[in-house]
């Protein structure tokens, strides 16, 4: 349209127009971490002696891994707030679910108190 | 390093940078939804985990961690490999950014068909709750129990005749009960699953139902026992989630074979254009994160050793003689 | 538009920015908009203009109402009679099912966002689409082949375990086609998911200058709030719904009490979800009101933070209630009471909207065109719903009330009486601007009191007939019940008469409708800047916006605009801005 010329400023002139993408170091070294975790996870899946710790163990292992890629490969490291808030939106309300339907099983069947 | 992108700029934004910002945060709330999605099913886990755990332990004892543990380190690589695609793109080296799809999208493959592989099995093994029949094994083995408990009631009978009163009927009431249990039908994946479970050496428990009611078998309680009826809940989130699981890779698979088409394309020769490979990774990865807590959850609750996680994996790929 | 270019009107209000000028009738013959600047089909059925697709949603919604129209007309011609007049068991079973899946999934959820949400949105913004645009388009295929799907499965199997899908009804005894309606109503919950997703990203980045959070109008602030919630929650359900899809496939699930599955899981998850949805339901229609309020009282919202905020926490809080529909369902008291205390401090919110609105019409010069009339009678009925809610929110008294007429009147107050009449208000406000022609006055007027009548008449009898312990999804019932239901149903039939009036006069008007002209309404927003109809593209040029979105009390605010006091010092010679929005001095 004719009028186009018209100051086409925004408040969303971007920050970094782009951002670093990932550099190729961080990449291998998160990926080398990533790896190593899950042999470790197989480790002591197939061990005996951990016990009823076995799966705290896991899960903490594979939190630690979901943490790492997404901090370095999914670049949530250099993403801006809204992205993180998105994330942890994500996160923040799956264990709202977990939280509320886990009391339920837990205080069930304790009778009254 | 921030390089000059180029690329045309839709009708509707005011610059690239606009552009760019939105669509990344599109994806990330997507995966947001995906969050909510597999972790609903992860919290119905949650709850039965922790109303039936030895069930579960039992369950995932019955599993091919073999081929799990392989299909993890595959899907670990191609995470790598896609986010080297990125950086391809983003420096217009659109070769390596085809050489790195295309790897991905093999692992990816490669995943999808030992999965098959898996599933094939479980088919085979009579694993599917409600849906298979006997295996052979576990018709055998199932024929013989029934014979024994129908011969022991028999012999109680026998036994009631020769004594009286109220030991004689109490004598005559297990008989007849046990021949009851001797001629009702078996369920198929209850039985299929014991035998299974047989196989896996590190198992200890033992199935409830016959503790209850067979002979022969000790009285002693073992922490590790079993209802099968609720193994069959384990076999159900096992199919559910891994299922949904396999149902993203395939739609991954897909859109990675089709971006590697447009990138031979010359689609990406803009480099401004490398967003939709990073969006694209935000999804792989995210698929390769649910797989990080499915595959403890599903695979190492219960316990297996690492020499049959591998006897199984080679047997899985035919590496070994035979069945 | 740029300051010096257009001459700056006089006027009472003042507008978010400068508006355009209006079309003169040679400008208004000629002139290319949004509707006739290309006419195939297929620009149509493949455009990625977020005001058709806007359109396209209207007409499908509408169709689909009519059927969820047909199916509660079954229902309470059924209960005329104590032994059910004209249905047998199971196909009362069908009816009220397909009146309740109609309604919400292809009715009360997509119908402001699809509507309103997607036409508007980008405009009050000052954008000139929405961000992913394409999207949009794919979205609203996904919910129309959807929901056909969907209405095609209700006709030919029919479906009777109720809207809530309960197993193991719904997965191993219902013969009904649980499974295809299952994966029709999937399809429409992803649609539901991209337009939110497409909402807040809109809203986040494509913000014309000077439009500041601020200084969003509070419908956006609404939409807002709705799109996170169809983000967040709508994923479950579809976990829920494929769960359930399982086990109906393999005859066994994590439903199943003989496998040892818990249908209360299936409760639970289905409510994280559908609890949620009654707020995307809501919120929507709460945001019209601000609009519709504030402009025929010509005065600013009371409380512009309060409501702003109060959409946010009914978003937040909303998810945090969903146990109160399963207090008699076998959940434990302990996690019941902590949904009952939560459940009391959900209404704090949407009690702080209503405070607000009666305060913005405190000392307003208020008119009562249809939109005003349709939004009062929001106030009164979503208020009467909500407080009613209270007493269902409540364990002890639920114990009487649940599974009853009281809790079927509770949300027909507030999704009738509250989401339905803001719908009208919307539409009635928003129908100038999107057709360019004014309906009649006198037929929308009498529509809208037919309406609230009609709906009063229905509804009210219901809460006594429910607290005196008529059970709901009933086809026949003891007969002293028997004049409440008829009661209901004559006012079901008034109603219906007044929900069909709009589509006739509505339509009539775009034949014989005067020219609305940019501003019959002279509200304030950036929407109402442009001519009616919009142009394809909405905006001449990016506005740039000067002051907040209700600005009636402010007489001819835009002259400090034209004597160069806000943002025309800093307009330089190349055009490039240093900043937006209020700046001082000259």
């Amino acid at each position: 349209m004719d009028h186009d010329h018209h100051p086409k400023t925004d408040v969303h002139t971007e920050e970094a127009v782009v951002h670093d993408v990932a550099a190729p170091g961080p990449t291998f070294v998160a990926f080398f971490f990533i790896v190593t975790l899950a042999a470790l996870a197989l480790f002591v899946g197939f061990s005996d002696g951990l016990g009823p710790w076995k799966l705290t163990a896991n899960l903490a292992i594979a939190c630690v891994q979901a943490g790492i890629l997404a901090f370095y490969l999914m670049d949530l490291r250099q993403a801006d707030k809204v992205t993180w808030l998105i994330a942890a939106s994500g996160v923040f309300w799956t264990s709202l679910f977990f939280l509320f339907t886990l009391t339920d099983y837990l205080t069930r069947y304790l009778g009254v108190l | 390093m921030a390089a000059n992108v180029n690329g045309p700029v839709a009708h509707h934004f005011n610059n690239m940078g606009q552009q760019l910002a939105t669509v990344r945060m599109g994806m990330w709330m997507f995966m947001a939804t995906e969050i909510l999605f597999f972790g609903g099913a992860f919290c119905a886990y949650a709850v039965y985990r922790l109303m039936y755990p030895k069930d579960f332990e039992a369950g995932s004892a019955a599993l091919n961690v073999g081929i799990a543990s392989v299909n993890t380190f595959l899907l670990l690589f191609s995470s790598l490999t896609i986010t080297l695609a990125i950086r391809a793109a983003y420096t217009s080296r659109t070769k390596a950014l085809g050489r790195y799809l295309c790897l991905t999208t093999l692992l990816g493959v490669a995943f999808l068909g030992l999965k098959a592989r898996e599933y094939h099995m479980d088919y085979e093994e009579g694993l599917i709750p409600n849906v298979s029949t006997l295996s052979p094994e576990a018709k055998e083995k199932h024929a013989a129990r029934m014979a024994a408990l129908a011969a022991e009631g028999d012999r109680l009978e026998a036994e009631a005749k020769t004594k009286s009163g109220s030991e004689a009927a109490e004598l005559r009431e297990r008989g007849i009960e046990l021949k009851a249990r001797a001629a009702q039908p078996p369920v198929a994946f209850n039985e299929n699953v014991k035998v299974v479970l047989s196989h896996n050496k590190a198992f200890k428990g033992r199935p409830l139902d016959e503790q209850t009611y067979d002979v022969g078998t000790p009285s002693a309680a073992n922490a590790h026992d079993y209802d099968p009826f609720k193994v069959q809940l384990f076999f159900m989130f096992y199919y559910s989630m891994t299922g949904l699981h396999v149902l993203h890779m395939i739609i991954g698979v897909g859109l990675l074979t089709w971006q590697y088409v447009l990138t031979r394309r010359g689609f990406f020769d803009h480099n401004a254009r490398f967003v939709y490979i990073e969006v694209m990774s935000l999804y792989w990865h995210f698929v390769d994160m649910v797989w990080m807590f499915l595959m403890p959850l599903l695979y190492l609750t219960g316990p297996h050793t690492a020499g049959e996680a591998i006897e199984m994996f080679k047997k899985s790929v035919g590496m070994t003689g035979g069945h | 538009m740029a300051v010096d270019e257009v001459p700056i009107p006089k006027l009472d209000y003042t507008p978010q920015t400068i508006p355009e000028p209006e079309p003169t009738p040679e400008q208004a013959r000629t002139r290319r908009n949004y509707l006739n600047h290309t006419t195939s089909v297929l620009s149509w059925l493949l455009t990625v203009d977020h005001k058709r697709i806007g359109l396209m949603y209207l007409v499908a919604v509408t169709v689909f109402f009519l059927f969820g129209g047909i199916a509660a007309g079954l229902v309470r011609v059924n209960l005329v009679s104590p032994h059910g007049a004209i249905l047998e068991l199971d196909q009362y079973n069908k009816a009220f099912t397909a009146h309740g899946t109609i309604m919400l999934f292809l009715f009360l959820i997509p119908v402001i966002p699809g509507v309103l949400g997607n036409f508007f949105v980008p405009m009050m913004i000052g954008a000139k689409d929405m961000a992913f645009p394409k999207l949009n388009l794919a979205s609203f295929y996904v919910w129309a082949i959807g929901a056909s799907f969907f209405l095609w499965q209700l006709i030919v199997g029919g479906l009777d375990p109720g809207w809530t899908l309960y197993p193991p009804y719904s997965t191993k005894y219902s013969h009904t086609n649980v499974l295809y309606a299952g994966l029709g109503i999937f399809i429409t919950g992803f649609s539901s998911i991209l337009t939110g997703l497409n909402i807040i990203a809109t809203v986040h980045k494509m913000r014309c200058p000077g439009m500041s959070w601020g200084r969003m109008p509070l419908f956006i602030w609404a939409m807002y709030a709705t799109s996170v919630i169809q983000l967040l929650a709508t994923p479950v359900l579809a976990v829920t719904v494929t769960m359930a899809a399982v086990e109906k496939v393999f005859g066994v699930g994590i439903f199943d009490p003989t496998i040892g599955g818990d249908p209360i899981l299936f409760q639970h998850m289905f409510w994280f979800y559908s609890h949620p949805a009654v707020y995307i339901m809501i919120l929507p229609g709460m945001g019209v009101i601000n609009e519709v309020l504030t402009c025929f009282s010509r005065k600013n919202i009371f409380g512009y933070q309060a409501v702003a905020w109060s959409s946010v926490g009914i978003a937040l809080v909303g998810f945090l209630v969903w146990g109160h529909h399963m207090f008699l369902a076998g959940q434990g008291y302990y996690l019941g009471m902590v949904f009952a205390f939560l459940t009391m401090l959900v209404a704090v919110p949407s009690a702080i909207k209503v405070f607000n609105w009666t305060a913005t019409l405190y000392g307003g010069s208020i008119s009562f065109p249809a939109p005003m009339i349709h939004a009062i009678g929001f106030i009164v009925l979503f208020t009467i719903g909500g407080l009613t809610g209270l007493y269902l929110g409540t364990m002890g008294t639920d114990i009487h009330l649940h599974d009853t007429y009281f809790v079927i009147a509770h949300f027909h107050f507030t999704m009738v009486g509250g989401m339905m009449f803001a719908w009208q208000a919307g539409l009635h406000f928003w129908w100038p601007k999107m057709t360019g022609k004014m309906y009649s006055d006198f037929w929308s007027r009498l529509a809208a009191i037919v309406m609230i009548t009609g709906f009063a008449l229905t509804f009210l009898p219901q809460f006594v007939a429910g607290f005196q312990g008529m059970p709901r999804r009933y086809p026949n019932y003891p007969p002293e019940f028997q004049v409440y239901n008829i009661l209901s149903t004559a006012g079901a039939t008034i109603q219906g008469f007044g929900y069909l009036m709009p589509v006739f006069y509505l339509t009539a008007s775009l034949f014989f409708g005067r020219a609305a002209g940019n501003n019959p309404w002279k509200a304030t927003g950036l929407e109402w800047q442009v001519p009616s109809p919009p142009d394809a593209h909405n905006f001449k040029d990016i506005p740039e916006v000067y002051f907040g979105p209700y600005e009636y009390g402010v007489p001819d605010g835009l002259r400090l605009v034209a004597d160069g006091h806000l943002g025309k010092k800093a307009v330089h010679a190349n055009g490039a801005h240093t900043g937006a929005g209020v700046t001082n001095g000259s």
